[in-house]
């Protein structure tokens, strides 16, 4: 499919492969941070089942865990870790949505795509306020 | 209809479907998750074992990591079919994956049992 696609192409139209100037339409950031984040998400799995582990162990991990989570750092990672699951979440509801045939024109699709975005910001900074 | 592309004719859309339906189980823990958690705020390691504890609450993460398994699983191949194009690199990828997630299903089972 792909290669009969680049058959018909002229092979002089012009290219820009330049990531500096390259500005992506929100439905491909919305797109490319689901992926992006669903591959995080993989990637923390021991990370959480660690945590999970370690607080349910005995008395004394449960409160090493809490004095750990006190230090900013720790908290600015906690941070760093939800977004990608708040972002995976909503993301991957609106899909769902336009799965079933919901908000598909590309107008509505740009709307949904910005609220699924204000949606991360709002859902982060509510866990941020939480945790501090 | 539906149930027609369901049979084995179309292998593809079943993995399709798999992935919406984990994705529904996964999101509908997620909302129940977060909503005990607010209800019964659990503080201080005793509350904290004991808000764990219920058994459907253990047979429900189970199931919903089982879920989160095979989704990941779809996801991951479906990302590497995309960027990596070495084949017998991809095999090898994908059977480490296979038998990461297979070892947090066994990790989660046992953090569970030991409740």
């Amino acid at each position: 499919m792909a290669s009969v696609m680049t058959k018909n192409r002229s092979p002089s139209r012009p290219k820009n492969l330049d990531l500096t100037t390259i500005r992506l339409p929100i439905n491909a950031i919305v797109s490319i941070f689901h992926r992006l984040s669903g591959v995080v998400l993989f990637l923390m799995l021991p990370v959480m089942l660690w945590i999970l582990q370690t607080s349910l162990r005995d008395e004394e991990n449960y409160l090493y865990l809490v004095s750990f989570g006190d230090a900013w750092w720790v908290k600015l990672s906690l941070i760093a870790l939800v977004i990608p699951l708040f972002h995976h979440f909503y993301a991957g509801l609106r899909h769902l949505g336009q799965d079933v045939h919901w908000m598909t024109t590309l107008q509505k699709a740009r709307f949904s795509g910005r609220v699924v975005l204000w949606l991360d910001v709002i859902s982060v900074l509510i866990f941020a306020i939480v945790i501090w | 209809m539906l149930v027609d592309l369901l049979t084995k004719r179309y292998p593809g859309m079943r993995l399709w479907l798999t992935q919406r339906l984990t994705a529904l189980v996964m999101a509908g823990y997620i909302v129940l998750m977060v909503l005990l958690l607010l209800i019964q705020q659990p503080t201080g390691y005793a509350a904290w074992r004991a808000f764990v504890s219920p058994w459907w609450l253990r047979l429900a993460t189970m199931l919903v990591f089982i879920c989160l398994a095979m989704h990941a699983w779809l996801g991951i191949r479906d990302v590497m079919r995309d960027y990596v194009k070495n084949i017998i690199l991809r095999g090898y990828l994908q059977l480490l994956m296979e038998i990461l997630l297979a070892v947090y299903l066994v990790w989660l089972a046992l953090i569970l049992w030991n409740i």
